[in-house]
Formats: C-alpha cells, structure tokens, sequence
C-alpha cells in the first residue's frame, strides 16, 4: 500500500525533524546585534528589553506550556533580584555568582510554593499566586532595614570573570552580557519544548485528565516545570538589577506580575518567540507613549488595556499568530 | 474600663465595619463567578466607578449622602448591563486565562479612565452631620461612621439573605448556581438571570464603593487593583457563589486584617495572606464552596 | 481463582448518604469479554472511575493480578496494567494523532521527563506509535490535527490511545457513544479486533454491541450487580427483561 506507506514516512518526518532550527529563526539574533552597532543610543532600552524577553520566556513555559495561570511571576523574578543585590552588598559581587544564586533561591521558592499552590486549579491558582507575591511584596517593605525599602539600595558589580566591567553608561558590556544570558536561557528552554518533557508539557496543557488517565503524575510534573520557570524568572530579576546596580522593592511590584504576562499575551503564548515580539512591542509602544504624551497622564496605561481586550476578543494568538496567518496567505497566493 | 476590652472593642467595631463593607463589595464577584463561571477581575472597577459617582455627587452637585450612594448603585448596576451583554458573554465558554486577560484590559482602562477625569490624587468626601463624631457606647466611644457602616451592612445582609431565600428570583439564582442545566431544564432564563444577577452585584459592588470612601482614606484610581486581590481573596476563601460562605468570609478575614494591622503595624498586613494560604491550603474549595 | 488479572472485593462507594456501588464483586480473567449493562445512572462510569483510581471507594478492596491496587492513584495503577477509554472523548484536541500517541508511549517507556534530547530521537516510541495506527487503520490520519478528524474516527483515537499504553486490562466506557451509524462499523470492528491477551471489561448502553462481544455479562442496577452469566442467560432472565423493560417504557 504506497499511500499508507508515504503517511507513515512523513509522519516520521516530522517527528523526527520538528526540532531543527529553522533559517527564521536567526532573525532576532541579527536584529539584537544590529542594533548594538548601529542604535547605540537605545542600548539601555534594548537592555531592558532583552532583560524582559527572559521573563516573558519563563513564564512561557508555565502558561503557554504547561497551561498553569500565574498573575505572580515576580515573586520569583524579586526574589532573585534581591539575592543577587544583597550578595553583592555582602561582599559577593561576582555577576556570575550572583546570577546562579538568583536561579537557585527563585527555584527554591517555587518548589515550596508550587508544591502546595499547584494542588488547586482556576481562580484559586490565581488568588494564591497573586497572594503569594503580594506578601513578599509586603515583607519587603516591612523588613525595609534590609531591602532598602522603596528608595532601595545600590550595590556594584564586580568584573566578569575579573575581566570585563558592566558599565553602566554605554551599556556596551552590559547589553552583550545580558544578551548572551538570554541566548543561553532561550536555547536551555527550546531544548526543553522539543524533548519529551516539553511534549509532556502540552499535554497536560490541552488535557490534564486525560495526562492523568495515561499514567502521568500531573502534579508532580506541574512542580518540576514551575521551578525551572522559578529559576531562569529569577535570572531575569537578577539581569534586571545588575545592569542598573539599583534594586528597590518594585521589582515585587504586582503590576510587573501583570506587565509580563500582557507582553507574553501580546506575542503569542506557547511559541517561544512570542516573547521575543510581545517584550519588545510593549517596550516599545511604553517608550514611544511616554516620550510623546508624557507620563503625567494614564496613556500608556488606556492604551495597554484598550491592546489586551482586543487581543483577547480578535487575536488571540497573538501578534506572532497575526504574522503566522499573513505568512500562510501570502504563500497561499504564490502557488 | 479596662484597656484590655477597650482594645478588643475597638478592633472589633472597625474590623466589622470593615468586614460589612468586604462583604457588599466581594458577594457579586462571588455570584459571577459561581452562576456565570466567570472570573471578572474588573469587579473592583465597578466599586470603584460607584466611589466615583458618589463623590462627585455629593461634593459638587451637592447631593445628600444616601442618595448619591442609591444614584451610585442604579447608575452602575445599568451601566454593567452592557458590559455583560456585550462583551463578557462571548467569554463565558472560553478559558479562564481569556477571562482574566479580558478583565484585566477592562481594571487598566477604567484605571485610565478615572485618572483623565479626576487625576491620581485620592478624592475625600465631606460626611453628613448626622453620620460625623463618635459616639459613646457607655464602656468606649466609636466614630459614629463606623457603626452605621455596621447597621448599614448588617441591613443589606438581611435584605439580600431575605430576597435570595424568599423570592422567586432569588431561588431562581440558587437553582442556577446548583446546577444550571437543571435550572435550564425546568424553564429558568438563565441568560436573563444572569444579567440580572451581574447588574445587582455591580450595583453592590458600587454601594460599597461610595460607603468606603469614608473608611479607606478617599478613592483614587489604583483602588480597582488594591482591593481587587482582597475581594478575590474573599471570594476564594468564602467558595465560590456560596453567599453565607462570602459571608463568614469577609467576616473573618475583615476582622483579622484589622486586628494584624492594629496589633503589629509593622508587617500587619501579611497576616491576611497568610491566613487565605492556610485555609485554601487545607479547604480548596472554600470554606462552605462545594466541590 | 486467583489466575483473575483484575478483581474487586465488595466494593462500595458513597456520596454522603447515596450508594452508588454497594457489595461488587466480580472478577477478570485473561483475554476476558465481559459487559456491564445497566440502566441510566445504574453507576456504570463510576465503577469505572473506581476501577481506574479516579474515586477512592468507600469499603472494599481492589486486586490487580493478586496484589492489592486499593489505595493507588490513577495514574500509577495506568503503569501496572490498567488503562481506559473515555465515555466523552478525553484527548489532546489541538495536537496530531501521533502526538496523542506519542505522549502516551513516552509515559509508558518511562522518558516523559527527558529534558535535554530531542523527542524526535526517540525511535522506538515512533515505531509503536505508527504500529498502533497501522492496526487501527488511522495512519492516514497520523498527521491530523485530532479537533479535525469526524467524530467517529476522534473515538478510534481514544480507543489507541489507551491500546498505546499496552494494558493488562482495558476499561471501554461506551465505545460507540455518540459515533453516527454510518461510522460505528469502524469503532466496532476495532473492538473486535482488540489483541486477544487482554482483558476487556465494556460498559455499553448499546445491547447489540454487547451480545456481538461479550462473553459474559454483569446487569448494574441501582449500583449492585443484579445478575451476572452469559449473555443466553442474561438475555432470558426475567429479572433483567423487567429492568430493561422498566426502562422502556420511560423512554
């Protein structure tokens, strides 16, 4: 039967060749150190927005993938951020060091509290996370004898490998460190989506009982995917306040919790790159807002509402979908 | 008098004028979500608005009190009609992160919104004679705000525990709640119900609002999501669309976040979080929310 | 006796006062046929919610080839041998056919938490996937995305992937329900067809289904089983044609 046997073969293809690296994919890569070179004076914006794809990407995993709803992300985002500021103001600046620290405390906190929180489902997920943040939020600014309250405290780096200094006011070694801490993060995390792990993911994303009915243990997996978010959600935070050398008990701000997940949204969930498109827009659209209407006014804020209903009522895959859809019509006309 | 039962009596009169105003605001949020399934976040939108209404009613029309807050109530209650009918019920099949997304769009715009109008500062509000100065209960003296703020509450308690138990809509909305094919089978408009049931808890969700002005240091823009994580918070610990459980709910948790902020001013406010992990730890569900 | 791969001992569950399975007790034995019929809400998908580790129950005990599968979750007793098919279909709507297999076969193979290797090198969940939708004649379908398939050909995939999983016993919860009669010789030669070694135990609504495959039938009524015996005995029981005629008349 040639049909039959054709079906089977490429079915094996695709299995067998889903995860490959696609030409497209080197796009943001070129476009990042393009505009290292020749938009320098948006260096420190870019930081921040490679800083912010981090996040959208860990929150990714447990969203888009995993299909677990989380309105507080920056409970781990903070707490990496403070561990990673007061090593430093300890006598531990190594950047590095720093960086790993934040990874572990973040996954830590996201075993303990993903161990208990992932027991419940829908709106009490989402209370328990947002009341999770909230009071770390909370401590932060009571025990503001040790965070530095709002004003926050100041910290310095010390040199990467004792060789390349972060500086702070070309952003030059800073936007390729944060950068390559990004490309490490993002491959660690495509490997994951294309193993049998991240498969599994979506599995319980479209159907956590029928996972169940197939011998997974679904909390269990839950848990083991919330700390790895936990842990690179931590980096982020750590990315976040070494570049500035500052850290203020903002970086628990429960509105970020919401600015990240409206970056993912706006992306596109569950594809990876939806991060990359969603952090940057926003970042973008903010910058632009704020520098033509001012900030004495809520503009910004309207408009990122006005934004999120839209998308929710008319694209829901985000602009990333969007692209996917107009790629898909313009093929269809060349044939 | 000992100060020992002046301080519990303090804590209890403005942990319960507290706990009223928790429970006027969240029972909507709690129908919506038990009736509708739906998890509205900008619920705290529509107190919010109805803070609003009131203000400005009575501080620049010069409306009495009472009636601003019963202008607040119908202007809201009819203004979430639209909303309801418009926009929320394309979402009610779909996933609870759309819902959230939504809302959350809705908490954002109308934050922008009030700020255009009245700016980010928080709006006071000049109370009536009759409801200004405390009042000496013979072993301790309460702002006399307080205990209306009791009376007021425990009134629309009653009200809405009488109409729910004893009227036709009312057991029209529990049946609904139960089992809504049930409700569906034997004749119930469950889509008029629930426009209905939105408007009434918007329209609550909105008396709060101007009765809380008062208590909560005026109302500015951020209330929608300041308060919006306290209110699901009750509805979470309460069960969701579980009215008494709403109830108890508000009652505990308002009288606790008083008591945590009165006894340890420094970090007071954790203790309400802590006591809502604690309980959605132990009961998923809520405390009287059915599996 | 105790060759039984599957066995319970005067299982009883209860939703506060209400018993929906009161004293069952039957048994399972290799390559067995064997039908659960009863009228609606007799406790038949709660038997099989019992069965699977979905519901506790509330007394008695439950054996898998001797030992003792009680107090096991769901999703461990899938791993010693027991596997399900839904009554409503439960599958991964958005993802591939193979996809639904693939998660299956991964989970069985133990290397569902592989995490720094491709999923495509996995060729021997490949090869049982494919061998499984070759069987069930869904290899056309393997790279459909299941939400698109008909409804008839969506209840196959329920049927392998629970086949994917390799069990000792299958558990059909009304494998034809809801397919159109012009679909239903496909879901139903499948079951025919089914690997001999296994034992099947199919709740069925449907009493041509039943008479076709069974080789022993159990009568749920009111969550105790009522009668039990080979379908000539079943279909002449007085007891059983009063229940079935009982309903009939409702319907």
């Amino acid at each position: 039967m040639v049909p039959n046997h054709s079906s089977a073969a490429k079915a094996v293809n695709y299995l067998q060749t889903r995860h490959r690296f696609h030409w497209g994919e080197a796009i943001p890569w070129i476009l990042a150190i393009l505009v290292f070179y020749f938009l320098p004076g948006y260096r420190l914006l870019a930081t921040q927005i490679l800083v912010m794809i981090i996040f959208a990407l860990s929150l990714d995993l447990i969203v888009g993938y995993a299909g677990i709803i989380s309105l507080g992300h920056t409970a781990f985002f903070g707490t990496g951020a403070y561990i990673t500021a007061l090593l430093a103001t300890n006598n531990i600046p190594d950047p590095i060091i720093g960086l790993i620290a934040a990874a572990f405390g973040a996954a830590i906190l996201g075993f303990l509290s993903g161990w208990v929180l992932l027991r419940t489902t829908g709106l009490t997920l989402l209370v328990l996370t947002m009341a999770v943040t909230i009071m770390l939020a909370e401590l932060a600014n009571d025990f503001d004898e040790i965070t530095g309250g709002f004003d926050g405290i100041n910290f310095t780096n010390s040199d990467i490998f004792g060789l390349i200094e972060l500086d702070q006011l070309w952003y030059s070694s800073s936007y390729i460190y944060v950068l390559i801490v990004l490309f490490l993060s993002f491959l660690f995390i495509r490997t994951i989506i294309y193993a049998p792990f991240g498969r599994m993911l979506i599995g319980i994303r479209e159907n956590p009982r029928r996972m169940s009915a197939i011998g997974t243990p679904v909390h269990q997996r839950q848990v083991i995917v919330y700390v790895v978010s936990a842990a690179i959600a931590g980096i982020a935070g750590a990315l976040w306040v070494q570049v500035q050398g500052n850290v203020t008990t903002e970086v628990y701000a429960f509105e970020l919790s919401g600015d990240v997940l409206i970056m993912l949204i706006l992306g596109g969930t569950g594809r990876l790159y939806g991060a990359f498109l969603g952090a940057t827009v926003f970042k973008i659209l903010e910058n632009v807002t704020e520098q033509v209407l001012g900030t004495d006014q809520p503009y910004w804020q309207f408009a990122i509402g006005l934004v999120l209903i839209l998308t929710v009522l008319f694209a829901r895959r985000g602009l990333f979908g969007i692209f996917e859809d107009l790629g898909n019509k313009w093929k269809e006309r060349g044939q | 008098m000992s100060p020992f039962l002046n301080e519990i009596s303090t804590v209890l009169v403005f942990g319960l004028a507290y706990a009223m105003l928790l429970f006027i605001i969240s029972v909507g949020l709690s129908i919506t979500m038990g009736l509708m399934g739906f998890a509205n976040l900008a619920h705290g939108s529509f107190a919010m608005m109805g803070g609003y209404v009131t203000v400005t009613l009575v501080t620049q029309s010069g409306v009495p009190f009472a009636a601003a807050l019963l202008i607040s109530f119908v202007a809201i209650a009819l203004l979430s009609i639209p909303f309801e009918r418009f926009l929320y019920r394309h979402l009610y099949r779909r996933s609870e992160l759309d819902q959230v997304l939504l809302t959350i769009g809705l908490v954002f715009a109308s934050i922008a919104g009030v700020t255009f109008i009245w700016g980010p500062d928080p709006q006071l509000i000049q109370m009536p004679n009759y409801l200004k100065g405390s009042v000496d209960l013979g072993f301790n003296t309460f702002p006399k705000y307080r205990i209306f703020m009791i009376i007021a509450g425990a009134m629309i308690v009653a009200g809405l525990f009488y109409g729910l138990e004893r009227t036709k809509i009312g057991a029209q909305i529990r049946a609904a709640v139960d089992n809504r094919t049930m409700a569906e089978s034997v004749g119930i408009n469950t889509d008029r119900l629930f426009t209905w049931t939105f408007a009434l808890g918007s329209g609550m969700a909105a008396l709060g609002g101007g009765l809380g002005i008062q208590i909560l240091g005026g109302i500015k823009p951020v209330f929608a999501f300041e308060y919006l994580v306290i209110f699901l918070i009750v509805v979470a610990v309460g069960g969701m669309g579980n009215i008494r459980g709403t109830f108890f709910a508000a009652l505990i948790l308002g009288i606790i976040d008083f008591a945590g902020k009165f006894y340890f001013p420094e970090g007071g406010a954790f203790v309400i979080f802590a006591v809502t992990i604690l309980v959605l730890l132990i009961r998923p569900q809520g405390l009287l929310g059915k599996n | 006796m105790s060759d039984a791969v599957l066995e319970t001992k005067n299982l009883n569950k209860n939703f506060g006062a209400l018993a929906v399975a009161q004293d069952i007790n039957f048994s399972l034995n290799p390559g067995a046929r064997h039908a659960i019929i009863g009228p609606n809400g007799a406790g038949k998908t709660t038997l099989v919610n019992l069965l699977t580790g979905v519901l506790r129950p509330s007394a008695g005990a439950i054996f898998l080839s001797g030992e003792d599968i009680t107090t096991m979750s769901e999703n461990e007793r899938v791993k010693h041998g027991i596997a399900r098919t839904f009554q409503i279909n439960t599958l991964f709507m958005g993802l591939t056919v193979i996809d639904n297999l693939y998660l299956a076969i991964a989970e069985r193979f133990g290397g569902a938490t592989e995490m720094f290797r491709p999923a495509g090198h996995h060729i021997k969940v490949q090869e049982q996937a494919l061998h499984i939708l070759t069987t069930l004649k869904l290899e056309e379908n393997s790279l459909t995305v299941v939400r698109e398939l008909s409804y008839g050909r969506q209840r196959l995939v329920e049927l392998a992937i629970a086949l994917a999983l390799d069990p000792k016993v299958l558990l059909l919860d009304e494998p034809a329900a809801g397919v159109p009669s012009t679909e239903s010789h496909i879901i139903l030669d499948a079951v025919d067809n089914l690997p001999e070694d296994i034992a099947i135990l199919i709740i069925e609504h449907d009493m041509d289904v039943v008479f076709r495959f069974a080789k022993r039938i159990s009568v749920l009524v009111r969550g105790s089983i009522m009668a039990e015996g080979e379908p000539e005995e079943i279909a002449t029981n007085p007891e059983v044609q009063a229940v079935y005629l009982g309903e009939a008349d409702h319907v």
